[in-house]
């Protein structure tokens, strides 16, 4: 058994240099406290109604997003299929369990447990609502992950939340770190002549993977307690500027989340529901306006901002 | 002795013969609000909705609601329009219809596994739009009309017959036939609709068909508009469904565009080694 390769130096920087992503970014930086809120309002709009087309819409504004802040060294695909996979085991679930439905595409044995009896277009579609709920929400975190650093999270919290930023900013690492060590392994396998066949080869990759999490959270936890961690109020190496870019994004994702939740509670339908005959979803205009002013950090000003912005006393 | 207790029985009786009326008159005091609440409501307003309930059988039940707000849920208008129903509510969907007008009389199931209440909507006089929201969360307008329907859970939901006439307001714009489609019966509809007085049975007119008008049933409570039934084979047909909603043609073009982009920023993303 061998422990995976070190990353490669220019993933590190990637990782570890918010200077660095931002000279290589294409366009400048959002202020991750932006970050913070365009996920959050996207989390709720995704949430707060089960109707498919706003969070279809959702999901593909939160990919746009991603895609244009991807730091290099970082890849979606990874996240979009295991998100694809469980929205995927989702639809096929409530096809199989639920047996409601006008619309009969198939019959099962009725002896079966559980899924015996008829298969309807109507389970299909509402499990799809939920799995495409799913992908939606996850899109809408992953920036927290993929684009922003873990200290970048932190710095993004309010002060009382320090505590939870940090713990939220840990968990989320170590989710990215976790498939970044299981390429690495992957990799290093491969080279070493190892090829997947069968499950039970899988074990040469998944128990380097579990050891390198396990090690990698002591060493966090150590390096944390170097660092006095807890001793008392955090500094940070350098603060972010939230200008004009940043309020128009968090307005237009304020604006958003705002909508969704006021409609909803003003009675306004929202929420689609397939059973018994499947009809297609009520859709209000200015709800799929609103969707669309979650975009605009898909469409980044072409502007530099070559060095990262003059920090506090760390 | 004796004469004590012939006055206790005195008292007695004056008391029993106090409280026997007042617990009459309790008890109808109690039934009076329900009795009367539904035609007070459905008198209020100068908007006017219609309901068109289609039974099993083909047994049509309708009825012209009037309401005062801007706008209201089909649950207050079925409420306003007295027809006795029950609901199951299904999280934001809203509330599913279970019984109508007492079918099923039982259930189990609620939306029923063979037959269930399909709801639909016509807007401002439009043809009928199969509801894709419960009926508590649908919201219907002055000259719009709830059409529900016993129909069966196999196959597409049949649209009910035409609302044209059984409100004024919410007349379609191309009747199918004349169902209560006379003057006359719409002025009575009407009428019926702003007066409290029940039980009124306007004339029907139906082209060489004896088309009977019935009154409130006894199991509807305080008739607030006409009631008319038709038989089976002179039932109008449905009213044709169709027409793209506009928001869902936006939220096309919008997914769309998402879509290209996304893919284009791959694509590019891909040819950078990204």
């Amino acid at each position: 058994m061998t422990g995976p390769p070190a990353p490669s130096r220019a993933t590190a920087a990637a990782h570890t240099d918010p200077a660095s992503r931002a000279t290589r970014a294409p366009h400048a930086p959002l202020a991750p406290r932006a970050w913070l809120v365009w996920s959050l309002a996207a989390v709720t709009v995704a949430l707060v109604t089960d109707n498919p087309v706003y969070r279809g819409l959702v999901a593909l504004v939160a990919l746009n997003v991603l895609l244009t802040w991807l730091p290099p060294g970082r890849r979606v695909r990874p996240l979009a299929v295991a998100v694809l996979v469980a929205a995927t085991l989702a639809a096929l679930i409530n096809l199989l369990a639920g047996h409601t439905g006008a619309d009969v595409i198939a019959r099962l044995p009725e002896w079966l447990p559980l899924v015996g009896g008829p298969l309807t277009l109507e389970s299909l579609a509402f499990g799809g609502a939920i799995g495409l709920g799913l992908v939606a929400a996850l899109f809408s975190v992953a920036p927290l992950s993929l684009v922003l650093e873990p200290h970048d999270v932190v710095d993004a919290m309010p002060a009382s939340l320090e505590r939870t930023g940090i713990a939220v900013a840990t968990s989320l690492n170590l989710v990215s770190g976790f498939g970044r060590t299981f390429t690495e392994v992957r990799d290093a396998q491969r080279m070493r002549g190892w090829k997947p066949a069968g499950l039970r080869s899988w074990n040469e990759v998944l128990v380097p993977v579990i050891l390198t999490a396990i090690e990698d959270s002591v060493r966090l936890a150590e390096a944390m307690e170097a660092r006095a961690f807890g001793a008392g109020r955090r500094t940070s190496y350098a603060a972010s500027s939230f200008g004009a870019r940043e309020a128009v994004v968090v307005a237009a994702a304020l604006a958003a989340a705002t909508l969704f939740v006021g409609l909803r509670i003003a009675g306004v339908a929202m929420d689609w529901y397939p059973y018994p005959t499947i009809s297609l979803p009520p859709i209000h205009p200015l709800l799929v306006l609103a969707c669309l002013g979650l975009a605009l950090p898909a469409f980044p000003l072409p502007t530099h901002r070559s060095a990262a912005p003059p920090g506090r006393s760390a | 002795m004796a004469l004590h207790h012939a006055a206790v029985d005195a008292v007695v009786r004056r008391r029993l013969a106090l409280l026997v009326p007042a617990a009459i008159l309790a008890a109808l005091a109690s039934l009076a609000p329900v009795a009367q609440a539904v035609p007070a409501c459905a008198a209020a307003g100068s908007h006017h909705a219609a309901l068109v309930v289609e039974h099993g059988d083909g047994s049509i039940v309708s009825r012209c609601v009037a309401f005062s707000t801007a706008a209201i849920s089909g649950e207050e208008l079925l409420n306003r329009s007295g027809v006795v129903w029950s609901s199951q509510t299904f999280g934001g969907f809203g509330a599913a219809v279970c019984a109508l007008d007492g079918e099923p009389a039982h259930y189990v199931d609620c939306p029923g596994k063979d037959r269930y209440w399909a709801v639909f909507a016509a807007r401002g006089g439009g043809s009928w739009q199969l509801a894709n929201v419960g009926i508590s969360t649908l919201t219907l307008h002055d000259g719009d009309a709830l059409g529900v329907r016993y129909v069966p859970a196999s196959g597409s939901a049949a649209a009910p017959v035409s609302a044209a006439g059984v409100c004024p307001a919410a007349a379609a714009p191309t009747p199918r036939r004349s169902v209560a489609a006379s003057t006359a019966a719409s002025t009575a509809a009407n009428s019926a609709a702003e007066s409290p007085a029940a039980g009124t049975t306007p004339t029907t007119a139906a082209a060489g068909a004896t088309t009977a008008v019935a009154t409130s049933s006894a199991r509807l409570v305080g008739a607030a508009a006409t009631s008319a039934t038709y038989p089976l084979s002179q039932a109008p047909g449905p009213a044709p469904t169709g027409g793209i909603d506009p928001g869902l043609l936006l939220a096309a073009g919008v997914g769309g565009g998402l879509a290209g982009l996304a893919i284009l920023k791959l694509v590019a993303g891909r040819r950078t080694g990204q």
